[in-house]
């Protein structure tokens, strides 16, 4: 039996798609959407259990035609923040490359906002490699629960960080 | 020696048969118009009734003046009784109007702060006798002059605004206007440009030329029932609506689509144009009538908006193109009172010039993005140059059709 195979996945739920769940494994790239009720198979089966989970929950805004949603990231159980995620969505129209300037800009109008306001730390922003999951450069459900998983996954390598360095 | 005459001036009716007419307590049943008319009958009565009393008084003087004459008849005698029972009967009559008047609210103000009164006061009589009552009067009579001209300013008003934004070419005494469009002429003369313009006669003919010079977009023509099915089944993407439920009718649908673009309509049964750049705008004219190349309506859209508002006539949800559908309208405006003729072509051409929308920055503060300060949003260049099109276009013809971009607080004033 090879022992390559992954030992863990990512699952996310996305508020605005109640009846999906999101599968991705980001080591080899896979992203899947299933039915919201695979979650009550798996417990049924108990063929896998959660280790960790995060809550990413906020309110959202909107300012003309660009969605903005600002949550705090906190463990279940918890209150100790563990960062702050902001989405920004551009919403006529779903093309990922046309729309890279106007959300580029639009990036640049909101740091300059809050470099004002001087509070500590800042936005940091790293795109996916979508092509590499099998994602096409329109927008979809998919692209956000890949893009998660990297919030994720970069979250938790911070706090290691910061956690090595006290030690 | 003088008798005084009766004066002629006595009502006709006695003050009691005047008001006795089905009258409910107070007149609270009755409309109120119809309450301060009565009350100020009332008043009137009473004040004639008054001055009545008033002249049996002076008669009363005069007779005991008289009596106090010497060598007199008993004719004072008679004038004191006769002008005794009418006074005191004018007085009775006073009474019983003034009992009506305090019932209806007019001596006091109790019935100021009626909620019914349609905006309409009862007469108020004031402790020292004056009665104020021509208020509604003069309220009521000003209130029908008032509306009148206010109804004209509004409607001035409205008239200016929609002119400003739908001919603003046509605004008089811009000081600027008639050098800057020389200016333009002058930098442009076309040897060939009359002649490609009278070749585009025929939409067919706009269409393949069109094509050509775009090569990213895709011209359709729909007669007007057939854009109705077409704009029905347009799939909407995951952004844009989130019922599950009309997921898998889009399956199908995209079958359908292709097989719409197939179907030939002839030239004279068309009246929908649509120009569709993916990923970045779809944008539809209408012709009227059927078959013509009169342009009378433009509209644009996101390329992901499905549903039947999707027309010449519609607004998308999305601010950018509603902004970009009024900035077209204008220049529809233009182009119909610049040359009937070629206004569907010059239309089409100055669409085009918005495949750059998400891409091209303005041409004042070079920046992609800026906040227009009246509605607080944050758009693109939503407008495109469209004066002196026609010429400019045929000279740039190898470059795309590459209009100047503007932010709408960015666009200079005097084009």
């Amino acid at each position: 039996m090879p022992n390559d195979f992954p030992r863990d996945f990512l699952g996310i739920s996305l508020a605005e798609q109640p009846s999906k769940y999101y599968f991705i494994i980001k080591m080899y790239r896979i992203v899947l959407e299933a039915d919201v009720s695979i979650q009550m198979i798996m417990e049924k089966l108990q063929s896998y259990r959660s280790r960790v989970a995060l809550y990413f929950e906020g309110s959202q805004y909107q300012l003309g035609d660009f969605r903005l949603r600002v949550g705090k990231v906190v463990l279940t159980h918890s209150e100790n923040l563990r960062g702050i995620v902001m989405e920004v969505e551009y919403l006529p129209i779903s093309s990922m490359e046309k729309a890279r300037k106007v959300m580029g800009e639009f990036l640049e109008i909101c740091r300059e906002a809050l470099s004002k306001r001087s509070l500590p730390g800042q936005f940091m922003y790293v795109e996916p490699n979508f092509g590499e999951f099998g994602l096409s450069d329109n927008y979809s459900p998919q692209h956000t629960a890949v893009q998660y998983a990297f919030v994720m996954a970069h979250m938790i390598a911070t706090v290691q960080a910061v956690q090595s360095v006290r030690n | 020696m003088q008798q005084l005459q009766p004066s002629p001036l006595l009502p006709q009716q006695s003050p009691e048969t005047a008001t006795n007419q089905p009258d409910s307590a107070g007149g609270a049943a009755e409309a109120p118009p119809k309450q301060v008319a009565r009350a100020m009958e009332r008043l009137n009565q009473a004040a004639r009734v008054i001055a009545d009393i008033r002249l049996g008084a002076d008669r009363l003087l005069e007779a005991m003046f008289i009596a106090a004459q010497p060598h007199q008849s008993d004719k004072p005698l008679q004038i004191f009784f006769k002008e005794d029972a009418s006074i005191r009967q004018h007085l009775r009559d006073l009474r019983s109007i003034g009992k009506k008047l305090e019932e209806s609210g007019v001596l006091t103000e109790s019935l100021r702060s009626r909620s019914n009164s349609w905006g309409l006061h009862m007469p108020l009589v004031c402790p020292d006798g004056a009665v104020v009552a021509y208020a509604w009067k003069r309220q009521l009579a000003g209130q029908a002059g008032a509306s009148a001209v206010d109804r004209t300013r509004l409607a001035l008003k409205a008239f200016t605004d929609q002119k400003r934004r739908f001919f603003p070419h046509l605004d008089d005494g811009l000081k600027v206007e008639p050098a800057s469009k020389k200016l333009c002429a002058s930098k442009l003369l076309p040897e060939h440009g009359p002649d490609e313009l009278s070749e585009c006669k025929t939409l067919s003919d706009m269409q393949s030329r069109l094509e050509k010079l775009v090569p990213d977009m895709k011209v359709s023509t729909y007669g007007r029932l057939n854009w109705l099915e077409r704009a029905n089944s347009l799939p909407v993407s995951a952004s844009e609506d989130s019922t599950e439920a009309s997921k898998p009718i889009f399956q199908s649908s995209s079958k359908l689509r292709s097989g719409f673009q197939q179907t030939e309509v002839d030239d004279d049964k068309v009246a929908v144009i649509e120009l569709y750049f993916p990923s970045v705008f779809r944008a539809v004219v209408s012709v009227n009538p059927a078959g013509s190349v009169d342009p009378d309506a433009v509209a644009f859209f996101s390329p992901d908006e499905g549903g039947s508002y999707i027309h010449a006539r519609g607004f998308s949800v999305h601010h950018v193109f509603r902004r970009i559908t009024e900035h077209a309208s204008t220049a529809l405006q233009y182009f119909l009172g610049l040359d009937n003729e070629t206004a569907l072509y010059s239309l089409l051409q100055w669409i085009c010039s918005y495949e750059t929308l998400f891409s091209k920055p303005c041409s004042k503060c070079g920046k992609l993005l800026a906040m227009d300060k009246k509605s607080a949003l944050v758009l693109p260049p939503v407008h495109r140059v469209y004066r002196e099109l026609p010429t400019v276009v045929t000279k740039t013809r190898e470059q795309n059709l590459d209009m100047e971009a503007y932010h709408v607080g960015c666009f200079p004033d005097c084009s």
